[in-house]
């Protein structure tokens, strides 16, 4: 299956039976760091605002398509706020992976990144920390990267998005 | 001076990054003075923004998130952007500490904060990415620069210094003075006691669902 993660509300219509698609519906809260996804509802997230299950729906995925504008050389508030709650797809248990401390995995699907940037003005350094971040992103869920990609519009990510 | 100590930490109490400051402030000289910010939601008020730019350095401290800083920073962050503000004689200065033991998986989480400063027009003076932070909370009775926060205690004092006289200074990477095996072992150890005291059993932290 593949997630889609993205800021970009009207991608919500692209939804079928294949292919899940997490936009803003204006009730997300943030992570608050309690840990309550690893030590008290292992899997999932302890504030019920309807993004609870980003976890587990990570495990569902084997093609993670984050469309997000490029906040920094980071992602948009929203993007990152549904991945700050999906820690719980990853064990709080260490492990070392390529020299580094990382988590291990409670899932065994192996998720592959793509990720689209879009944004008017994102500078060469922006780019530079973007491209290490999804890599950095993929190491932490023992995943791959498909491909890191660039816009300078939603609109033209949206296009050069295969639905 | 006018400096800035901004907890960005989610938790309003017992945090990493709240411990991290208080330790900075020790280090900081008595004619500076010192203004707390928190930055724990994702908005702040107006009337803080401008406080906070009265203030020629700021020192951001923040958990790690999924290797970036955390949601609702980036939407403080941005709020101030769109506030236009103005002001080259703006230092900002971070501490981002991870779970993770090596210091250096803190590098992008600094480089986006660069980014936002760039961005600003403020001047960049520098960061500290400390690995093993979740473990400060035990160690408050732990002296800045003593076992293991020796080299907390140095890298501390390297940003006090540059904060005190206004300039830059390349990113330091460190991380808790204790081997990384024993670090795990001691991590491991605390989510099994965690678990077990919300009413789990250690399995339980594996659980798929």
């Amino acid at each position: 299956m593949r997630l889609i993660i993205t800021d970009i509300k009207e991608l919500q219509s692209a939804q079928n039976p294949t292919q899940r698609v997490i936009t803003d519906n204006g009730s997300i809260h943030s992570c608050i760091g309690c840990f309550g996804c690893w030590i008290k509802t292992p899997g999932q997230c302890i504030i019920k605002d309807g993004y609870e299950h980003i976890g587990e729906q990570f495990s569902k995925c084997d093609e993670l398509t984050i469309i997000s504008k490029c906040f920094y050389g980071g992602f948009s508030p929203f993007v990152k706020n549904v991945l700050d709650r999906a820690i719980s797809y990853i064990s709080p248990h260490f492990v070392i992976r390529n020299g580094e401390m990382h988590h291990k995995r409670r899932y065994s699907n192996v998720i592959h990144m793509t990720v689209y940037w879009y944004g008017e003005d994102i500078t060469e350094a922006e780019m530079k920390t973007a491209q290490s971040l999804v890599t950095a992103n993929a190491l932490n869920y023992d995943g791959r990267v498909n491909q890191v990609l660039f816009f300078s519009s939603a609109d033209q990510a949206r296009e050069a998005l295969p639905l | 001076m006018n400096i800035a100590l901004i907890n960005a930490s989610p938790k309003r109490s017992e945090s990493a990054s709240g411990a991290l400051l208080s330790d900075l402030k020790g280090l900081l000289p008595d004619d500076q003075i010192v203004k707390s910010f928190s930055m724990n939601r994702p908005s702040i008020a107006e009337e803080e923004i401008k406080e906070l730019c009265g203030c020629e350095s700021w020192i951001f401290s923040f958990p790690l998130y999924v290797d970036g800083i955390p949601s609702h920073l980036v939407s403080c962050l941005y709020q101030i952007e769109q506030l236009g503000i103005k002001n080259q004689n703006i230092y900002i200065y971070a501490v981002s500490n991870s779970g993770f033991y090596e210091g250096k998986q803190n590098r992008n989480a600094l480089a986006i904060l660069k980014n936002w400063c760039d961005k600003m027009g403020f001047v960049w003076g520098m960061g500290i990415g400390f690995g093993g932070g979740v473990a400060l909370n035990s160690m408050k009775g732990v002296p800045l620069g003593k076992g293991p926060k020796s080299m907390l205690g140095s890298a501390c004092r390297t940003l006090v210094n540059a904060v005190s006289s206004h300039a830059t200074a390349d990113n330091i990477y460190i991380t808790i003075n204790l081997p990384r095996f024993l670090y795990q072992v001691l991590g491991e150890m605390g989510w099994r006691q965690e678990i077990k005291a919300n009413g789990g059993k250690r399995r339980d932290l594996e659980r798929r669902l």
